[in-house]
């Protein structure tokens, strides 16, 4: 079934606006309704290796993490000054990650450790005896970022969560225009692809409207050439699928470039990475969600680089600072816009790497990792679930390079983002279709 | 000749011909850049067989070799004479069906500078893919493998013996893409493209884990070519030209068991064990619908059907994987081959979205364009999501089995967005009515003489671009567009716009 977003064309509309949809139709509302709720998911391609991120530092952890990292071993001087938990235990971050550990520091940043895709729990000893199902195509990127982003660890999701929760909000009415819940600002996600509702992706800085048009009737003529095509059945599947895109497109440019001429801009500096544009773009729109009529969104995000399978310190001195810094520099905006509490950030990854290295000073794929959320609203200074054993072979091990069985699922670290965005518990066993199979046990680090 | 006279002319003889125009034109949307007036009729004049024969020798098109070092003396990063090149060739070189070939095997094996920084290391890696597009897939496997870029890339150089003093072991990258990506891919395969499943009906996979950490093994011990005025090391510092050799001193030599219950004997050389291997994974059965797959995907049809799939995993497992039968296969199938004739039916999940370099040099090509060395119409690729030579991973631009709405696989809408669909539109106006850039040139005068009669452009617009194969919707809104502009240049303009926007033109079919 298609979805696109009901293209309606409006014969009156002016050429020079564009305008399909009457903008008279959106709440003239100024600011954002005071039940405003953002995710922001902060994707990591590559496989993060987040064994390097944060580092417990009590004596026996960092015993074991220094003797079996080898050449990738951060000491003391690479790392932050150590940190404390709520509950008084140490670590230390990255030492290219301060802000992070600041926000850590400040209650504003918690970790979720050794969390990654599941079907069901299991241990080392069920994992070797293949005794229960496990997530389809282990350890590969193209099969572990999609799992990351359906919740469905058997594969073949069609359907990202964010996506399934964005079509619970359309379906609730959640919100009062139909602009798209799910907004990327990195192309096409999965994570955002609803059964009923498709995203929309804007490049940091970009337009959808689309140019060389201006209000004469000859122009006026070709600009309804274009879009009487959009509405015509090719049958042609593919021919199809391309213009609901273009008539989503249309659809949306028009509203968002009138919501963002209502902005202000940012006091905030954001960095000049891909990163730090992608989040300013981020809380430019969140700045005029009302305008939207928004109040509830999703955004994507992303980065690349991280499949550090050689020259991993190095890629990880280049990479972490533009995760730290943009990541900082976005919760202060939110803080500057006064909705810290209403947007929270989300860290995923393709998996985690092996804590054991390879010859050429980098790591492969691996399993579980630590993930990171930030935000106003969220529990910070805590750690939450489990870190493994430091220990090649040890209980929390696949085989013996040190690739961690998760033992938090991504199915309780989306359901604990969407039941804090607004989702019943009675629909999270449909959004999250596993989630039961974890006892339906949410996590802490959202109230 | 006029090209409307020309039309005339070729509905008349139709019969008498090899092959119609349509026909001529849709051909040449699958095995060149895009038709272009002359090409068209050169390919109606000598038809498939003898078109196929003069492409497999024409002149080969060349990417220039770059500086290693820029002018302030660090690593010279600029591909821009690279990309503008390809360009070039792309619009005006004669080796079109091996271009395409080409770069269909260089989206399968990618390398990207995002990894690999040295702009010269591309000329060298694409002409990999070029001088083996009509080989065999054994010597792509062969050269990507012993390529210092990919060596670079997926961490095949310098990938040293586990050492277990310093707690190392194998790395385990090139390995595991070289399966997944390159040439098996994650499930075993039938002949025609579906999952071979086991006695409970669960696809059975080429390999696992434990395999993925042998194959590490039997892949140690090569390094970098040496730089020329050093000394080799055991492990050399990268170097693009040539080939990387084997460092026997780091390398596995104890037995390891691969896929499929094969074993790579233990006391063999680097070079043995590799020989091994690539002897052993070219008799893999799954390799033939895999590689096969993919290429008529890049070609012709994101979804094609069993039996297509089957028809050209059979030649290409009977040639023992020698390409030119298979892109032949491939482009005279039946399949293929059924909507040359107008008003054919074809499946509805038949034909591809353009990619972005492909559909700015088809574009480029039916606008009769001139394209300079200095062209940077990569740009354009680049804000559509196909950066030349920076792939964002090693899984390239788009998956294979990327899915659009509906379920049906439409690999190239992996990048195509609500952004990059109105950008689309925004360089064809750029196109049409600006410029693409200071050494871009299009010539419309062929359109524009037409104009006179918008009946006559509409349809000769539809001759270049949908091969005659325009939609009755398509051809009243072009002439709809036209015929509201008052220049015969602005009818030119308003007619190509929105021919060369619309879902029929952007997906070949």
């Amino acid at each position: 079934m298609f979805t696109r977003r009901g293209f309606i064309r409006v014969a009156s509309a002016s050429v020079g606006s564009l305008a399909l949809r009457p903008f008279g139709l959106l709440p003239a509302m100024a600011q954002s309704a005071s039940n405003y709720r953002a995710l922001v998911c902060v994707f990591m391609f590559g496989g993060n290796d987040s064994n390097n991120t944060i580092i417990p530092m009590d004596d026996s952890s960092f015993k074991a993490y220094t003797s079996i990292r080898g050449s990738l071993a951060l000491t003391a001087a690479d790392l932050t000054q150590t940190v404390y938990s709520t509950s008084n235990a140490p670590y230390a971050f990255h030492g290219k990650l301060p802000e992070l550990a600041s926000l850590f520091s400040s209650k504003e940043l918690a970790v979720v450790a050794n969390v990654g895709s599941l079907v069901q729990p299991l241990t080392r000893a069920q994992y070797q005896a293949a005794q229960v199902p496990v997530p389809v195509n282990l350890f590969s990127h193209s099969d572990q970022q999609a799992q990351w982003q359906t919740s469905i660890a058997q594969g073949n999701g069609s359907t990202g969560w964010a996506g399934r929760v964005a079509d619970y909000v359309e379906a609730q009415k959640m919100n009062s225009s139909t602009f798209p819940v799910f907004f990327s600002v990195a192309g096409n996600a999965l994570l955002g692809t609803g059964a009923t509702t498709q995203p929309v992706a804007v490049a940091p800085g970009g337009s959808l409207n689309l140019l060389g048009f201006n209000s004469t009737p000859a122009q006026q003529a070709r600009y309804d050439s274009l879009t009487s095509l959009l509405t015509t059945d090719s049958g042609l599947s593919l021919a199809q699928a391309a213009n609901n895109i273009l008539a989503n497109s249309i659809n949306d440019a028009t509203n968002l470039s009138n919501a963002l001429a209502k902005g202000t801009n940012l006091t905030t500096a954001f960095p000049d990475t891909t990163l730090g544009q992608q989040l300013q773009q981020v809380a430019q729109i969140i700045q005029v969600a009302g305008y939207l009529g928004m109040n509830r969104q999703i955004f994507f995000c992303s980065a690349g680089g991280f499949d550090t399978h050689g020259g991993e310190l190095e890629t990880h001195d280049a990479l972490y600072p533009q995760v730290s810094q943009a990541i900082s520099a976005f919760y202060s905006a939110t803080q500057e816009l006064g909705m810290a509490d209403s947007v929270t950030t989300f860290t995923e990854s393709d998996f985690n790497r092996t804590f054991q290295p390879a010859t050429t000073n980098g790591s492969d794929h691996a399993w579980g990792g630590h993930h990171m959320v930030i935000g106003g609203a969220v529990a910070g200074g805590q750690i939450f679930g489990a870190f493994p054993a430091f220990e090649l072979g040890g209980p929390n091990d696949t085989d013996t390079r040190g690739r961690w069985i998760p033992t938090t699922a991504i199915d309780q670290y989306g359901a604990t983002l969407a039941s804090w965005f607004g989702i019943p518990d009675s629909a999270l066993s449909t959004i999250f279709p596993n989630f039961a199979n974890f006892g339906s046990q949410k996590l802490a680090f959202l109230g | 000749m006029r090209p409307i006279l020309c039309l005339l002319v070729l509905s008349f003889c139709a019969f008498s011909q090899q092959m119609t125009g349509r026909a001529a034109a849709r051909f040449l949307d699958q095995a060149t850049w895009g038709p272009t007036p002359q090409a068209i009729d050169v390919l109606e004049k000598k038809g498939i067989t003898d078109w196929l024969e003069e492409q497999y020798g024409a002149k080969l098109s060349d990417l220039p070799d770059q500086p290693l070092l820029d002018s302030a003396g660090k690593t010279n990063q600029n591909l821009a004479p690279v990309t503008a090149a390809f360009f070039q060739n792309a619009v005006n070189g004669p080796d079109q069906l091996r271009q395409r070939v080409a770069f269909a095997l260089s989206e399968i094996w990618v390398v990207s500078q995002t990894t690999v920084p040295s702009a010269y290391a591309f000329p060298p890696y694409w002409r990999i893919f070029r001088d083996n597009a009509f080989k065999n897939y054994r010597d792509v496997i062969k050269a990507v493998t012993l390529s210092p870029a990919m060596g670079k890339y997926l961490n095949m150089a310098n990938n040293n013996k586990a050492n277990p003093a310093k707690g190392t072991a194998a790395n385990e990258n090139y390995a595991r893409e070289l399966m997944q990506l390159f040439t098996l891919g994650l499930t075993e395969l039938n002949p025609d493209g579906s999952p071979v499943l086991d006695s409970s009906h669960s696809p059975v996979p080429t390999y696992n884990q434990a395999v993925v950490t042998n194959m590490a093994k039997v892949l140690t011990g090569w390094t970098y070519p040496v730089t020329p005025g050093t000394a080799a090391k055991n492990n050399n510092p990268a170097y693009y030209f040539g080939q990387m050799y084997a460092v026997e001193a780091e390398h596995d030599t104890t037995s390891k068991a691969i896929f499929n219950g094969l074993t790579i004997p233990a006391g063999q050389t680097a070079d043995q064990d590799l020989d091994t291997l690539i002897d052993d994974l070219m008799a893999q059965p799954t390799m033939a619908p895999f590689v096969s797959q993919q290429l008529i995907q890049h070609l012709v049809t994101s979804n094609p059907s069993p039996a297509y799939i089957q028809r050209v995993s059979e030649v290409f497992s009977s040639m023992h994987g020698a390409l030119r039968p298979v892109v032949a296969a491939i482009l005279t199938d039946p399949e293929a081959r059924a909507g040359d004739v107008a008003g054919a039916a074809v499946s509805p999940g038949f034909g591809h979205l353009r990619e972005p370099v492909l559909f700015l040099a088809s574009m480029l090509r039916g606008l009769n364009a001139s394209v300079g060395p200095a062209n940077t119409l990569n740009g354009y690729s680049q804000e559509l999501g196909q950066n030349l030579f920076v792939a964002p991973s090693v899984f390239s631009y788009f998956s294979p089995q990327y899915q659009i709405e509906g379920g049906l696989l439409g690999p190239e809408f992996q990048i195509h967005s609500t952004q990059t669909s109105a950008d689309r539109a925004n360089i064809v106006s750029a196109a049409l009515y600006g410029t693409l850039d200071k050494t871009t040139t299009l010539n419309l005068t062929p359109f524009v003489d037409l104009a006179g009669n918008v009946g006559n452009l509409v349809n000769y617009i539809g001759y270049i671009f949908v091969h005659s194969g325009m939609s009755a919707v398509l051809t009243q809104a072009a002439t709809a567009a036209a015929a509201a502009q008052s220049t015969p240049l602005a009818k030119a303009q308003a007619a190509l716009y929105v021919v060369l926007t619309s879902s029929e033109c952007q997906v070949i079919h």
